[in-house]
């Protein structure tokens, strides 16, 4: 599939420009999270007007999921279409515009939000019509994508396509539907059913197909072998398909909305265990053979092995924390906050910054610094596992205490030693991630021989 | 898989419309989920002043109180703040009663929040008043020092020397206050307040003292200070418009089962602690644990050595309140003329009397007389609430004990409280 005389097929420089600001949101909005955590050691820490939590916060989740995570992912995909269709983009000026319309929409959302315009969904706050631009910059690639595969040269579509071609089209769906109409219709906890399933889709149906996408592509592509099951890469995929879109209403368990949905909601996610652990088991079974040794010498492989790690013990937490059972002490505290960060961060964000160690050096002809990168995936590795330990520690322990009766200010008083040890796990991730755009950025190394 | 088609309408489109309509067209068309369902169960006070509950229907938002629903939003509020309680892990007790579907019907966007950094907010009106409202919100750690709230204070001006809400804050307050009243008078039926008798108190050790001591300096030096003179940081910084915090040095205590001017026992303490003071500054503290609350007295008692020297005096004995007869409402309303209540409380009860305008207290502070017609009642919201100030009076107020009205005349004084409830009956 790989084929370096081919790369005439890719354009460099708008993967480039993609890549960098990539590389900028990945050093911004992690920096945002520190801050935000460190606010609840030092409450009056940048506590004003513009940087209080609750203008903060929105900032570093959106950042997350449609900055670092979006804009690398997007940058990606106009490396990984091109190499899986066997044809240019049809119109490279498009991804261009696409590039710059998605990154100054962000600075336009984020500076919204900061001024007090927030529309008060959770991940759908950027006041209208700012999301347009975010809406417009996908259409355009999705144009491109559906392009591309329509004039591809190779009559199989690739796994990493499926994901792809389903993230953009859900997407696409869901910008409208989260911006456009939930905001201006069915009020009440109709509302909210509405809203959780947006939320979910933006992870499910985007985050999660995108990483898988990237992680199938360049697992595959860095290791040199094939993926180890097409029957599992099938299960993977149509499970996830038809799995996901259902799990939403989770997130608002126990509220007055329909208990059938409740429970379809949580039998949706637990069955989300299937598509989880066939690709896991895919990706491992794909090193068979010899390649594990690559774990050590090769940094794409070394992170997305431990990406999918994390990915399988956050996905798994998630499906679980569904529970009714498991919901009553755990919902609402860092529990639930372990399970963002283990899946979104320490799966897709790594998964994404793993490929980027693949696809830089050969676009911009330069290579990178090896023993950095040893001390950024450790860093990678230590703090979103010491995180993770964290917040699951101290979500049981505030929620048990508030199920036996203990006054609310009391559990906030044993959650403190547990933020302040969190924002130290934080920095170590903030310093592994930033290390990756440095080290790659700023690297004048020729590219090291393949 | 060949038929990049399949994925696009099957995966992309087919699934996703799906689980829309399954799990939010279809609930949304259903009878009992209906958008426009705005049906609720409210609590109101009867025009015999007892509580009972009727069918009624949730209110909209007036123009102030969707204003703070902006602010509330606009400030990001609701990361912290769900506003759901749930039937499990006891948010019941903690919180009051669940919410119902036409409560939220004028909600949107839905506020419902996932996370709790800080308490749930559903039930929140009425739990605090609005001078502790305007402390919290001012600084945050001044009255929970152990908050990680941020301070708004551009939602403040000064006037004076002391802050107050802007209009901003104004509109944040009426909104804060709105929250989960569709329900009505709750709050006066909610056993886990009201019930303040608890179990009989220690002795006074040095060790509760002590204890007591953390519990003062963690719960109460915001409003009442260091010196327990009743002058914390929270009325320095803000204006209180209500009440100003008790000096617990002058050893003079409003709400008492004792004669005028005796000291409060212990469990009138405990009592005031627990259900708080509505409509004051005065926090409900039912969530504490008896230990803490019981101990804090022993601390609050060394404010005014007295309490050391002086043997408790026998309180009254309020017996079991009788059920109540529009012929004892009428009673009361004779009494209430008859003992001349309408000189300060006006003869509607609504605290407009042709005396309402010069009442002082010990302290000099011009005290407006109780508007029985607003429903919030200080001393409490039960019968035997109205019956025991009534009885004793409030010591350090113009409201006088009429227990000797009651022994010379002969009255029963069940009436005039049943009476005095009545008046904030809810209009059907």
């Amino acid at each position: 599939m790989e084929n370096n005389s081919n790369n005439n097929l890719v354009d460099n420089q708008v993967v480039r420009a993609w890549l960098m600001w990539g590389f900028f949101w990945s050093i911004f909005a992690p920096t945002v999270g520190i801050l935000l955590s460190l606010k609840f050691s030092f409450p009056d820490f940048l506590s004003n007007e513009y940087f209080h939590f609750g203008r903060m916060r929105p900032v570093h989740v959106n950042g997350v999921i449609f900055g670092v995570f979006s804009t690398l992912f997007l940058g990606l995909s106009q490396y990984m279409v091109p190499k899986l269709t066997g044809v240019r983009m049809p119109k490279e000026s498009l991804s261009r515009a696409a590039m710059w319309l998605w990154n100054i929409t962000l600075i336009a959302g984020f500076a919204g939000v900061l001024l007090g315009y927030n529309k008060g969904l959770e991940v759908a706050e950027f006041p209208n019509p700012v999301p347009l631009g975010l809406l417009i910059s996908l259409l355009m690639i999705t144009y491109q994508v559906l392009l591309s595969i329509a004039r591809r040269k190779e009559e199989k579509i690739y796994v990493a396509l499926w994901y792809v071609i389903a993230a953009l089209i859900w997407t696409d769906l869901n910008l409208v539907f989260g911006n456009l109409i939930i905001p201006y219709i069915m009020p009440g906890v109709s509302n909210a059913a509405l809203h959780g399933l947006f939320l979910h889709y933006v992870v499910g149906l985007w985050i999660t197909p995108g990483g898988l996408a990237v992680i199938y592509y360049f697992l595959s592509a860095a290791s040199r072998t094939p993926i180890y099951s097409h029957k599992l890469s099938l299960i993977g995929f149509w499970s996830l398909a038809f799995f996901y879109p259902f799990v939403g209403i989770h997130h608002y368990l126990f509220a007055p909305t329909p208990y059938w949905t409740q429970t379809i909601a949580i039998v949706a996610s637990m069955l989300l265990i299937i598509p989880v652990w066939a690709v896991v088991a895919n990706f491992y079974g794909t090193l068979k053979g010899g390649k594990w040794d690559m774990y050590q010498s090769d940094f794409t492989v070394k992170l997305l092995i431990f990406g999918a790690a994390m990915y399988f013990i956050g996905s798994t937490q998630g499906s679980i924390e569904a529970l009714r059972s498991v919901q009553v002490p755990t919902h609402f505290t860092d529990f639930v906050i372990a399970h963002s960060h283990s899946t979104v961060f320490g799966g897709y964000v790594v998964f994404v910054l793993a490929a980027c160690y693949y696809v830089w050096p050969r676009v911009s002809g330069t290579g990178f610094d090896r023993g950095v990168a040893q001390v950024s995936s450790w860093a990678m590795i230590m703090g979103i596992s010491s995180m993770f330990t964290v917040l699951v520690i101290q979500g049981l322990i505030q929620g048990t205490e508030l199920a036996a009766g203990a006054e609310f200010v009391d559990s906030i008083v044993s959650m403190k030693t547990y933020w302040f040890i969190r924002t130290f796990t934080g920095i170590t991730m903030d310093i592994g991630i930033s290390l990756v755009a440095i080290n790659l950025f700023f690297s004048k190394a020729a590219r090291q021989g393949q | 898989m060949k038929k990049a088609k399949t994925i696009a309408l099957i995966a992309g489109f087919g699934f996703f419309l799906l689980a829309v309509f399954v799990q939010s067209l279809l609930p949304y068309f259903m009878k009992q989920y209906l958008t426009v369902r705005t049906d609720v169960t409210k609590t109101v006070r009867t025009p015999l002043g007892i509580l009972g509950q009727v069918k009624s229907h949730a209110a909209p938002y007036s123009p102030l109180v969707e204003k703070g629903r902006q602010v509330f939003i606009r400030e990001g509020c609701w990361y912290c703040h769900s506003q759901y309680t749930r039937p499990v892990a006891g948010e019941e007790r903690r919180w009051g009663p669940l919410p119902e579907v036409g409560e939220y019907a004028y909600d949107l966007p839905h506020l419902l929040s996932t996370r709790r950094i800080g308490p749930d907010l559903f039930r929140v009106g009425g739990k605090y008043g609005d001078d502790w409202h305007a402390a919290h919100h001012f600084d945050p750690r001044m009255v929970v020092p152990d908050s990680i709230m941020p301070k708004f204070t551009w939602l403040f001006k000064k006037e004076g020397d002391r802050f107050v809400f802007n209009e901003d804050g104004k509109a944040l307050l009426a909104y804060i206050q709105n929250l989960g009243m569709n329900k009505g008078k709750w709050r006066d039926d909610f056993p886990y307040q009201i019930a303040a008798e608890g179990s009989a108190p220690a002795y006074t050790t040095p060790a509760s003292v002590a204890h007591g001591k953390e519990v003062y300096l963690r719960r109460c030096v915001g409003c009442h200070g260091e010196k327990g003179d009743g002058k914390g940081a929270a009325p320095t910084a803000v204006l209180f418009t209500v009440a100003t915090p008790r000096d617990f040095t002058v050893g003079s205590f409003k709400f008492r089962t004792t004669p005028s001017g005796e000291l409060p026992l212990d469990s009138d303490l405990y009592r005031t602690i627990t259900v708080g003071i509505r409509g004051a500054a005065m926090p409900p503290w039912f969530n504490l644990p008896e230990e803490d609350r019981w101990d804090v007295i022993h601390y609050i008692k060394t404010f005014y050595p007295d309490f050391a020297t002086r043997p408790p005096v026998q309180p009254i004995y309020i017996p079991p309140p009788p059920d109540p007869t529009p012929e004892m409402i009428r009673q009361g309303k004779e009494t209430f003329e008859e003992l001349k209540c309408w000189e300060c409380h006006g003869h509607e009860g609504r605290g407009d009397g042709p005396k309402s305008d010069t009442q002082v207290d010990d302290f000099g502070n011009k005290i407006p007389p109780a508007d029985f017609t607003k429903g919030i009642f200080k001393s409490g919201p039960r019968p035997q609430d109205v019956y025991r100030t009534f009885m004793t009076g409030l010591n350090g107020t113009p409201m006088p004990s009429n227990s000797d009205a009651v022994q010379y005349k002969n009255l029963d004084p069940w009436p005039v409280a049943y009476y005095v409830l009545s008046l904030s009956a809810d209009k059907p």
